[in-house]
């Protein structure tokens, strides 16, 4: 990551998935602090808090319990505030409506969770290479 | 030949000038002077009928109540009509009659009494009758057995026909209902509406059902409703018009519709969970997969010098049948899609696609792959018919047991479809197998030896025949297999043919 003391935020419900995205961030060295949050209602309560570090990217899954990744891209990405965060969908849905429903929200990335262990870390770390080079509003 | 005088003129310069036949005869029925319309109408010179008994012109069977009648006739001569209300005829010099109508007149002559006879030959009047008794008595038949009921109606919607198989569907007979207004035969609200229509239509000329046609309910005597067909036609009849309302009882035809609408819509919601099992299986099964192959991969990473072999390999087993398990399942969300998830129809060159495909399979360097003949352009989707072509060459390469690998694509124009073929020289497969390979799930090796969802044949088929074409193996073990599929020849692809450049 470009910014390194930014939080990455991880909007992941499954717990052995945040386990997994910890581990590969780890293993590709990346140091950000790790915010998780289990659904977009939460994400958004804690993005609207004054008190919390605004992240630098924003990890999303897609199927979550009372708001889904597609409802909360709808509130986020029509608030001036956060708009501008970039936002990488993390899932296993393949589901053309998904994407075609992602990507008009402005989604930054969309990144299918492979089964295979080894080749989520490589998953991880081509968004780290990213996001290092990229430059980003203040 | 006597000269016969009428007031002082010749009695034959009075029927030479007629237009009409003329026979004038004596009291005792001979003939005493004829015209040239005789003539021709009856078929003798005139010299063979003067001094001839009258008779003679008249058919056998009507000869002697003539007479009879003649006598009566010179009893009280006046001019009249002759033989009202029946049916009089002529016979000709050559046999033949002819159907006549006769007027008599009385001639008061200088030498005594006689009868002037006008003769019409009224045979085209006759026939025209015929014509017309026929063609009513072929529209009685039409209106009394038609299927359809038929009802017509003056312009004030006043019925005046009413026919049997509309005495069947509405349950009146005609007497109740002709000199009503066609009303009786709607249900509220449409009867209450009905004259304003006519007369609208009748001011304005704006046509809702007459000329057209439409479906609407019509009302039986016993208050029940039924939904009909009506067709209306409009005829002028000199400064009235008429229309006629053909209905037909759609009861039945409407009862099959809405089982259908029922039936589709069943299938609509078949569908739609079929849709949202694809989705769940996506999302729900390949969660708690994902977990356990991260938590297998990290328990042999972080516990590597705590296994022994034996644990080792029964690691790499569990994380082989996790990835296994991830290819069935990508295996039923593909086998789902198709059909489902449509994709843009557009023209697909199949030199070009090929080519793609096998530059994405990258095949061993002892196989090779070659195109037999200029593949035409299609029009599919280019995701499914790629499937269907690296599906066929994957398998082929997968198994292929010979050292030197061949394989060939061909195809040719049948009918209205495009014949392709992928040869290849590997193991072949059993006839009793032939059913079985394009079955979901089904596999000939073990999945151990060759890694294979079984998915791949069973997506190719599906796809074939979406696009309402056949596929089929033919084999010979140990030789190789051809596995042969069609695909329909559009108007839009119709003209690329075999010789067209790559």
């Amino acid at each position: 990551m470009k910014i390194t003391n930014k939080p990455i935020l991880l909007v992941e419900d499954d717990q052995v998935d945040v386990m997994t995205v910890m581990r590969a961030l780890k293993e590709i060295h990346v140091t950000n602090p790790v915010v998780n949050l289990e659904n977009g209602e939460e994400t958004l309560n804690y993005l609207r808090d004054p008190k919390s570090e605004k992240p630098c990217i924003i990890l999303l899954d897609l199927n979550m319990p009372i708001m889904n990744g597609i409802e909360f891209l709808q509130v986020v990405k029509h608030d001036d505030q956060l708009k501008r965060i970039p936002v990488v969908v993390l899932t296993t849905s393949e589901e053309q409506q998904d994407k075609v429903n992602s990507f008009n929200l402005g989604v930054a990335g969309y990144m299918a969770k492979p089964v295979d262990y080894r080749q989520f870390v490589e998953v991880m770390r081509t968004i780290d290479a990213y996001w290092t080079i990229s430059e980003m509003p203040q | 030949m006597t000269e016969y005088q009428l007031e002082g003129k010749s009695l034959e310069w009075l029927l030479e000038s007629a237009t009409d036949a003329m026979i004038i005869t004596d009291r005792e029925g001979r003939i005493i002077l004829v015209n040239p319309p005789i003539e021709r109408l009856f078929g003798y010179p005139r010299q063979e009928l003067i001094g001839k008994p009258l008779e003679i012109l008249l058919p056998e069977r009507f000869r002697r109540a003539h007479g009879v009648q003649r006598t009566d006739y010179f009893a009280q001569p006046h001019a009249r009509t002759m033989g009202t209300g029946i049916e009089l005829f002529g016979l000709r010099q050559d046999g033949s009659e002819f159907p006549v109508d006769v007027s008599l007149s009385p001639l008061k002559t200088e030498q005594g009494l006689l009868v002037m006879a006008t003769i019409h030959d009224i045979t085209r009047r006759k026939q025209a009758e015929e014509a017309l008794r026929e063609s009513e008595a072929r529209m009685h038949a039409i209106f009394d057995t038609a299927v359809d009921g038929i009802v017509t109606i003056d312009e004030s919607g006043i019925i005046e026909r009413f026919n049997p198989a509309a005495e069947r569907m509405f349950g009146y007979s005609e007497a109740e209902v002709t000199g009503k207004n066609v009303s009786l035969l709607m249900p509220s609200p449409y009867c209450e509406a009905h004259d304003a229509y006519l007369a609208h239509y009748l001011q304005t000329g704006e046509k809702k059902i007459i000329g057209i046609g439409r479906e609407v309910v019509g009302l039986r005597k016993n208050g029940t409703t039924f939904p009909m067909d009506l067709a209306v036609g409009e005829t002028r009849l000199g400064e009235h018009r008429m229309f006629t309302g053909t209905v037909r009882d759609i009861s039945e035809r409407k009862q099959a519709e809405e089982q259908r609408d029922r039936l589709l819509q069943e299938l609509e919601s078949a569908n739609e969970e079929l849709n949202s099992f694809g989705y769940v299986v996506s999302h729900d099964l390949k969660a708690p997969l994902r977990a356990i192959g991260s938590l297998a991969d990290w328990l042999s990473t972080d516990y590597a010098d705590k296994f022994d072999d034996e644990g080792k390999e029964h690691m790499r087993l569990l994380i082989s049948r996790v990835r296994r398990m991830d290819g069935l399942i990508d295996g039923i969300l593909q086998y789902s899609r198709v059909g489902r998830v449509k994709e843009t129809t557009v023209a697909v060159d199949l030199n070009r696609l090929v080519q793609e495909v096998i530059d994405l399979l990258a095949p061993p360097p002892n196989i090779t792959i070659s195109v037999v003949n200029p593949l035409p352009t299609v029009m599919a989707e280019p995701t499914r018919i790629q499937q269907v072509l690296q599906n066929l060459l994957s398998n082929a390469i997968k198994y292929m047991d010979k050292p030197e690998g061949e394989i060939r694509i061909a195809c040719g124009a049948e009918d209205k479809q495009w014949k392709f073929s992928v040869t290849d020289n590997g193991p072949g497969i059993e006839l009793r197998h032939f059913d079985r390979i394009f079955q979901l799930f089904q596999t000939l090796a073990p999945r151990d030896r060759v890694e294979s969802t079984g998915v791949g044949l069973a997506l190719v088929k599906k796809i074939v025949e979406m696009y309402g074409g056949r596929i089929w193996v033919e084999s010979r073990i140990g030789k190789g297999s051809t596995f042969f599929f069609t695909f329909p020849r559009t108007a839009a692809t119709a003209n690329t043919t075999e010789g067209k450049k790559a």
